[in-house]
């Protein structure tokens, strides 16, 4: 089975001193979907941000983390960047150029590909988002359900083989949901979502990592974590309610 | 002080644009030399920023209402080519999406609000935190430093009115200077509320310590100065020359010089403060700018000790060098 | 999206819409050049000139009141300016000269802005020559303008549901202090941004 993300005792502190990761490991196998929970402040979406080179800062010599067998370093950051692609949890943060069209092909033309594949990329991408025809669209003219789908879109048309997503269903309508966990579920690479929508998770990921204050305090299959009521309470967070359903406890 | 089209003819709009043309071109050459990459987004940003702070109206007096200019602002919290980019992209919109100021007069704004205004905000700044240290002084210099640049701007406006044959010196100059005196009181403020608000939540913003600058990157320092030296001989000290009259009739109709009044029981009438084109307008504005800087100097005084409890504060004209400081 | 005042109508489908962006430009700039430039005695350049934006505009659909509260909003400006020019000899002349150039140029400015997206106007800068850098700005810089005019929204009314008093000193210590959470708001902004353009192979 081929390691696609493998973090060995990954430590990071803030500049202003407070420690959000305290030593994590863990190995995520190719095509495998693990659901990323916690409580807030808990260190989720930095950890995401350690998987494409984001942070630290400056990359270490020895890195922590290595993705299909490669060690994130320095130099190996840009090329990792369209292994991994990353989606944030604040779609205006992502959405930065004027038209759709254009966003969706930032990525791929970063990476340098040729007119033609470009476009073939970008209409792939918005195909699988269901947003064909919205090329032309400008973002503020979006809705948020939108938005979202654009920025996957952005990050599809790189074709990665890893897609870490920081809170894909966050401020999404139940239809909006609805779609993003087909669309999710349609998608073979790697994945590895944050998030507090547990019923996805339920839904999405047959494995879950539980962090919480920096720190793995669960990592095991998502029906028997997630169901476990006592751990949940005490890191902070809630059976979800289809397992009620199957688990009456 | 958006000027619109048709106020400017071809000299003063075509110089002004050229100006402009090398103040923004070294200015981006500036940023994409020696500006880290992840100052670009910063920059949009601030421009955006800009942008809407402009649109927002703060009430001056019963009815009326100013605007924020910015330029100080920008030039503090980012360095002043920065600050050049920002202020001279939120004019290309506003011109190009918003009428906000013409096309063919861009040249004019974009010297007058993204040059003038950002440099001699900046220049300012630096030489008064240069005698006024600590939090209370960056505020007293950033409140003198915007008034300032405010006036300057629309000295320069008037400026290019007059050099077009648009509007005469001693109408343009006093009415020009005479408001931006008064909408630089709320620039002052508002500058001085924002830096200490900023400083108070997220002190790491401001840029208190520049690493020295190469000769290099210093160039486009130079270049800027010198396009303000330029636009003062262009449009400013032609009229200079009006001064010593001026100065003669206040003088004279002060009583400074000798002379016996026609009747000793009815004073003097100040006819030469009624007609405008007369020289003692302009001289008049001149007067009370240099009255209102002054008062803006008190004033930022008053308010930067509201703003910083005594206690954090290093007194003006210390000795101490702290490391590192603007 | 409340917002969207500042561009409702550049997308619509007229045949003015339709046109290349750079011929838009183009008659833009020469119209407005040659309103400032032929000298005032040449009326019947002013009327045709007038009779030409006026066709332009029924043709592009924009609807007038639109139209008429944009160019408003603008003559107070010109016309404070202009009146100063009155005191002078022959001022008269001057004022209406200013003033009716001045008026052309708006419309035309006003009918380009709204009948060509911004990314048209921001490519045709790029292919003109425009510095890459300078583009990229002005890029962001539009499409976080709703953003941040959205937040600035959010965060004034959030402050409204806890003031009040309507006192002077409290309106610019409200006013100051949301621009300084709209400035801190956005330099974080922009570190979010950079790290999306990175994180897509920015450099």
């Amino acid at each position: 089975m081929t390691v696609a993300i493998s973090v060995q005792n990954l430590k990071f502190r803030y500049p202003d001193g407070k420690e959000a990761l305290r030593g994590i490991s863990f190995e995520i196998a190719d095509k495998e979907c693990v659901g990323l929970v916690g409580p807030n402040g808990s260190g989720k979406s930095t950890l995401l941000l350690h998987l494409n080179g984001l942070l630290p800062e400056s990359l270490p010599k020895s890195p922590d983390v290595m993705i299909y067998g490669r060690a994130l370093g320095r130099e190996t950051a840009t090329e990792i960047r369209r292994d991994v692609g990353l989606l944030f949890q604040d779609p205006d943060d992502q959405l930065f150029c004027p038209t759709v069209y254009e966003d969706v092909a930032f990525g791929p033309q970063q990476f340098g590909l040729s007119e033609q594949k470009l476009k073939v990329a970008v209409m792939k991408a918005l195909e699988v988002t269901a947003l064909a025809g919205h090329e032309h669209r400008s973002p503020h003219h979006l809705s948020s359900g939108e938005k979202r789908r654009v920025c996957l879109a952005g990050v599809l048309a790189c074709e990665p083989r890893v897609l870490a997503l920081d809170e894909p269903t966050s401020n999404l309508d139940p239809r909006g949901k609805r779609n993003l966990i087909q669309t999710l579920k349609s998608i073979p690479s790697t994945k590895i979502i944050a998030t507090h929508d547990l019923e996805m998770v339920v839904e999405l990921c047959s494995r879950t990592i539980i962090l919480d204050q920096g720190t793995i305090v669960a990592d095991g299959p998502t029906h028997s974590l997630l169901g476990d009521e006592q751990l949940m309470l005490s890191h902070g967070l809630e059976k979800p309610h289809i397992l009620r359903h199957l688990h009456p406890h | 002080m958006h000027i619109p089209d048709g106020f400017l003819d071809a000299k003063t709009a075509g110089a002004t644009a050229a100006l402009s043309f090398i103040g923004l071109g070294s200015s981006l050459r500036h940023a994409s030399r020696y500006l880290p990459a992840r100052k670009i987004p910063l920059i949009g940003l601030a421009a955006a920023f800009v942008f809407v702070a402009q649109m927002l109206n703060f009430p001056v007096a019963s009815g009326t209402s100013g605007h924020l200019l910015g330029a100080t602002l920008a030039a503090v919290m980012l360095g002043p080519a920065a600050a050049v980019i920002v202020m001279s992209t939120v004019l290309i919109v506003q011109a190009l999406l918003f009428a906000d100021g013409g096309i063919v007069s861009l040249g004019a704004n974009v010297f007058n609000m993204a040059v003038v205004g950002p440099l001699s905000g900046y220049g300012l700044y630096r030489l008064m935190r240069v005698v006024f240290r600590g939090e209370y002084g960056r505020l007293v210099a950033v409140g003198v430093a915007s008034w300032f640049s405010t006036v300057a701007a629309a000295i320069f406006c008037a400026g290019e009115l007059a050099w077009s044959g648009t509007v005469a010196w001693d109408a343009a100059f006093p009415a020009m200077a005479a408001v931006h005196m008064a909408t630089g009181l709320g620039e002052a403020s508002i500058t001085m509320l924002v830096i200490a608000s900023i400083a108070r939540t997220r002190p790491e913003l401001l840029n208190d310590s520049i690493p020295p600058a190469t000769v290099r990157e210093r160039s486009t320092g130079f270049v800027l100065v010198a396009l303000l030296v330029i636009g003062v001989l262009l449009l400013v000290a032609p009229h200079a020359s009006d001064l010593p009259d001026g100065l003669e009739k206040v003088a004279s109709t002060l009583g400074f010089e000798q002379r016996a009044p026609a009747n000793p029981n009815i004073p003097a009438p100040l006819e030469d403060y009624k007609l405008p084109g007369a020289g003692s307008a302009s001289t008049a504005t001149i007067v009370a700018g240099l009255i209102g800087a002054i008062a803006v100097l008190a004033l930022s005084l008053l308010l930067a000790r509201v703003l910083v409890p005594r206690s954090r504060t290093i007194p003006p004209f210390s000795p101490a060098q702290r490391e590192g400081e603007v | 999206m409340r917002h969207d005042f500042l561009d409702r109508y550049s997308r619509l489908g007229s045949p003015i819409h339709r046109l290349p962006t750079a011929l838009k430009l183009l008659a833009t700039f020469s119209l407005i050049l040659a309103t400032v430039a032929v000298p005032f005695s040449s009326l019947w350049f002013f009327v045709v000139a007038a009779g030409l934006l006026l066709i332009v505009a029924a043709v592009s659909a924009i609807p007038w009141l639109f139209i008429f509260k944009r160019l408003l909003l603008l003559e107070p400006l010109a016309l404070g300016i202009a009146v100063m020019a009155l005191f002078q000899p022959n001022g008269t002349t001057i004022f209406l000269s200013i003033v009716t150039r001045s008026t052309l140029c708006l419309f035309t400015v006003i009918l380009l802005s709204n009948t060509t997206p911004f990314e048209n106007l921001l490519r045709a800068l790029g292919r003109v020559g425009a510095p890459r850098i300078l583009v990229t700005i002005l890029a962001l810089m539009y499409r976080y303008l709703f953003v941040l005019i959205d937040e600035g929204e959010r965060i004034t009314r959030a402050r409204m549901s806890r003031t009040f008093s309507t006192n002077r000193v409290r309106r610019w210590q409200a006013l100051a202090s949301l621009i300084g959470q709209l400035f801190v708001r956005s330099t974080e902004r922009a570190e979010r941004i950079y790290a999306a353009m990175t994180a897509r192979g920015w450099k």
